[in-house]
């Protein structure tokens, strides 16, 4: 019999709550010191079953640790030999937890990607660039100087691109300032995916968070699509430091 | 998940997905089974949704939009 691993919790105490996890195993904490990590048993078949319904399963008991506790989501499947190997990983990293849930503590994650026309940007930013003299540099070039100038203005049109999206990336951060205790940007990963934004939200927020998410769909920046999703566990929050080699 | 403004079983699971699989609590050593079979659970997952852009493609307009649609 394994242990599957759900997350870490800023308790020792037992889980009262009698709900199910992956393949319909038992939530219960094992605790160590004053925090724990909730965890169900699992048997051997897991291997060749797994599938979408499990990540499901796996997020919801993450969320519904978090109505209940600080909690630390561990990543999908993280399963363990036994309890003992459990305690020796609780113990190795036991101040990296503590530091993460203190910090974490009352605050949840949201999530915003933001959708934009960038293939028309671009094609704009071309036909522009197009009618401001490259042309005629090109035609009285040598093949060397051209193939300079053409680099040149492939250049010149992302750095444009660049800087339309982040105007508008800028603009839509604004809406969330004063709202998020920290966060997570990254941008521009495609022609098309402007913005994948994480924020982290103290729970007394989250209306306000929310709010401001109904204010941005109102007079964001046009063109652009939105999806948003939370409140999750803070899966993009957790900075954890690899505990040092103990010697024996 | 509470109060989500999401449109779409596909999409939900796409959010997590991206979530669930490379975040979180990664605990590295030898302490964790090593599942060979994950890897390919995670690719399998992942060419199934793919991204953001395709299930945009796929599935018309899930998300909430603002003026007017990208073309």
């Amino acid at each position: 019999m394994k242990i599957y691993a759900y997350g870490v919790i800023d308790s020792n105490c037992r889980i009262e709550d009698s709900s199910k996890g992956i393949e319909g195993g038992r939530i219960y904490n094992i605790p160590y010191r004053d925090i724990g990590i909730a965890v169900s048993d699992l048997d051997g078949r897991y291997q060749k079953n797994i599938n979408p319904d499990h990540v499901l399963e796996h997020e919801r008991v993450a969320e519904k640790l978090m109505e209940s506790f600080a909690v630390l989501p561990m990543r999908f499947f993280t399963i363990f030999k036994d309890k003992e190997e459990i305690l020796s990983m609780m113990s190795e990293y036991y101040d990296s937890f503590n530091e993460n849930l203190n910090r974490l503590r009352g605050k949840l994650e949201f999530g915003l990607k933001v959708i934009w026309s960038g293939d028309v940007i671009k094609k704009r930013i071309a036909e522009n660039n197009a009618g401001k003299g490259q042309s005629k540099l090109l035609s009285n070039g040598s093949p060397a100087r051209n193939y300079i100038m053409e680099k040149f203005e492939k250049y010149k049109m992302n750095r444009q691109f660049e800087k339309e999206g982040h105007r508008d990336i800028s603009a839509i951060d604004e809406f969330f300032s004063g709202f998020a205790v920290e966060k997570k940007l990254d941008t521009l990963k495609s022609d098309k995916l402007l913005l994948t934004a994480s924020y982290l939200v103290e729970k007394a927020k989250q209306d306000d968070f929310k709010q401001a998410f109904e204010r941005l769909k109102k007079s964001g920046p046009d063109g652009l699509k939105y999806l948003f999703s939370g409140p999750w566990p803070p899966y993009n929050f957790i900075n954890l430091t690899k505990p040092e080699f103990k010697k024996a | 998940m509470n109060n989500v403004m999401l449109k779409s079983k596909d999409v939900t699971l796409l959010e997590i997905l991206d979530r669930v699989l490379e975040k979180g609590v990664v605990i590295s050593g030898d302490v964790v089974i090593s599942v060979a079979d994950v890897d390919l659970v995670y690719l399998g997952l992942k060419v199934l949704l793919s991204s953001v852009e395709t299930m945009e493609r796929l599935r018309g307009a899930p998300f909430a939009g603002a003026g007017e649609e990208p073309t």
